[in-house]
């Protein structure tokens, strides 16, 4: 067998040797897999209580959102509250793989010091227990949806490629952030405040059309607004999404994955003396 | 990034590390916690937010296969530098390291591990962590839990574990992993004496022809033990390389402590 030979060199910028760079990472996925596990188990989400608590919170928060809204809004009807629901579960996605995101870097301090892995691997595992904690909910919503006597129809297969849009954008999301955050560690401190904000200015309190025109810049602006836009109507409404969402949102989140990947890796290397 | 899982035969004298005019030098930042206030803030007053390291200072080093390498020298002088240079870790700013074969560190114990869960699933852990497959574990289970000694404890979270049981399983998970190329660093003082001298032990059994070893360490006497070969870093800077008893008395003349019975005794 031959010697697998390593050179290390010094480096300037810019990305390491891609192709040898995912060899390493897809060699690691067994680790991936087992540390989001265990991340999951040690919040208790592998208990009936966990798994419970995982379906009742954005339950309850729908719940608290949905009298809001007819506080505000008067009357209201059960299609809104299953929009709210769809789109908040969704949300919730984003928001868990950059709450989870924020730190994965930072808290991996030790394996960083004293293992050679790709770095990347720790926002992934992010975005990996973010869809672990994503996919009860889908369950919930059916049942929601069901119960309420929404109809079910073949356009909510469109589900699926707006799930994956919206897991790449996570992704570049968690992956930026846990770069950010090793050089400016109060980014955890204000990201609250910008998943807040970005909640609000995202259709899921109210709905896409009844945005008011000096309004609607927040359809270009917010990564978010065409996804949950194109996933109200396939799940909610059961139409086909507009092809123009479709395209910005993937436009959207293919442009933060890559532009975030490359600021990341290309600073990755010097992560284990910032830290 | 190799895997470890990959061991291949080579004969003593092959070189396993190559370290040619090797510099390492890091700007890190003076907070030890830097955030977007204090940047604003020391940018508000024109003070300087970052400090220039220089850890390695053209380090020249071979390591051949067969061979025990020693690295000497007082803390700051760059030894854990240098063996995450070797190990790919950190990227040197100067010179090139060719490193031929599957390198494993045990530069820290107990890395991968969450101390939330049992000490069965953090073997799984702690192997994937280390680049081991599932197989591999699942194949060396039952030597990593006898070698631990924790016996039925190794199914209770590793937060009720005392600092002792916690050293013995993380040294008996890395001591598990077969690379062709062990990096230790200060491993070796965990546990009880009992255990201490188990790990020697298992570090002397881990010499083979077609195995490199690099063992950091302040313990002389089990450098003088297990080495073929000690190299002394001091500021950076190799001061000097060569036959065991020569380099580490040479070192301890220049520390002033003689033949400290202390400094020998500590495995």
């Amino acid at each position: 067998m031959s010697t697998p030979l390593q050179v290390y060199e010094p480096f300037k910028a810019g990305l390491p040797k891609l192709g040898r760079y995912w060899k390493s990472l897809w060699s690691r996925r067994t680790f991936i897999a087992e540390h989001s596990k265990s991340e999951l188990r040690e919040q208790h989400f592998d208990t009936a209580f966990g798994q419970f608590w995982l379906v009742i919170n954005p339950l309850l928060l729908s719940g608290v959102y949905f009298i809001l809204i007819v506080i505000i809004g008067g009357k209201t009807d059960t299609t809104r509250y299953v929009h709210l629901t769809g789109t908040l579960f969704l949300f919730y996605l984003v928001s868990n793989s950059l709450s989870s995101g924020v730190k994965a870097v930072t808290s991996g301090q030790r394996l960083i010091l004293n293992t050679a892995f790709p770095r990347i691997m720790l926002p992934l595992s992010s975005v990996v227990i973010a869809l672990f904690k994503f996919f009860p909910t889908i369950i919930v919503f059916i049942v929601i949806k069901a119960v309420v006597g929404s109809s079910f129809s073949i356009e909510m297969l469109w589900a699926i490629p707006i799930l994956l849009i919206t897991t790449l954008l996570a992704l570049g999301l968690a992956i930026t952030i846990s770069c950010i955050n090793v050089y400016f560690r109060d980014m955890a401190s204000f990201l609250p405040y910008m998943t807040r904000t970005l909640l609000y200015l995202s259709p899921i309190l109210y709905e896409a059309s009844t945005l008011k025109p000096g309004l609607r810049i927040l359809e270009y602006v917010n990564p978010l607004f065409p996804i949950l836009d194109s996933w109200s109507r396939a799940l909610v409404y059961g139409q086909n999404p507009e092809l123009s969402s479709m395209l910005a949102g993937l436009g959207w989140a293919a442009g933060i994955f890559f532009i975030g990947t490359y600021i990341f890796l290309s600073r990755e290397r010097e992560f284990a003396v910032r830290l | 990034m190799s895997s470890l899982s990959v061991s291949n035969s080579h004969k003593t004298k092959e070189i396993a590390v190559s370290v040619r005019d090797v510099s390492l030098t890091y700007s890190t930042t003076i907070d030890r916690r830097p955030t977007f206030k204090t940047r604003v803030k020391a940018l508000a007053r024109g003070k300087k937010q970052t400090r220039v390291v220089q850890a390695l200072r053209n380090v020249n080093l071979d390591v051949e296969y067969g061979h025990v390498l020693g690295v000497i020298g007082a803390n700051g002088a760059g030894k854990s530098s240098l063996m995450r240079c070797i190990a790919g870790i950190l990227p040197p700013s100067q010179g090139r390291i060719e490193v031929y074969g599957s390198v494993s560190t045990l530069l820290a114990l107990g890395v991968g591990f969450n101390p939330s869960m049992s000490g069965r699933t953090n073997v799984y852990l702690g192997g994937l962590a280390a680049g081991m497959s599932r197989e591999e574990i699942n194949g060396h289970f039952d030597e990593i839990a006898s070698f631990s000694e924790l016996g039925d404890a190794i199914d209770a979270p590793m937060r009720t574990y005392s600092s002792g049981m916690f050293a013995r399983l993380a040294f008996s998970v890395a001591a598990t992993v077969r690379p062709d190329i062990l990096i230790i660093d200060e491993a070796l003082s965990t546990g009880d004496a009992k255990f201490k001298e188990k790990s020697l032990n298992r570090v002397k059994e881990l010499r083979s022809d077609d195995r490199a070893l690099i063992l950091v360490s302040h313990a002389m006497q089990t450098l003088r033990e297990t080495c073929n070969d000690v190299v002394w870093l001091d500021k950076g800077k190799v001061i000097s390389r060569g036959e065991p008893n020569q380099v580490i008395d040479a070192y301890q003349e220049f520390l002033q402590v003689g033949k400290s019975a202390a400094i020998d005794e500590d495995v």
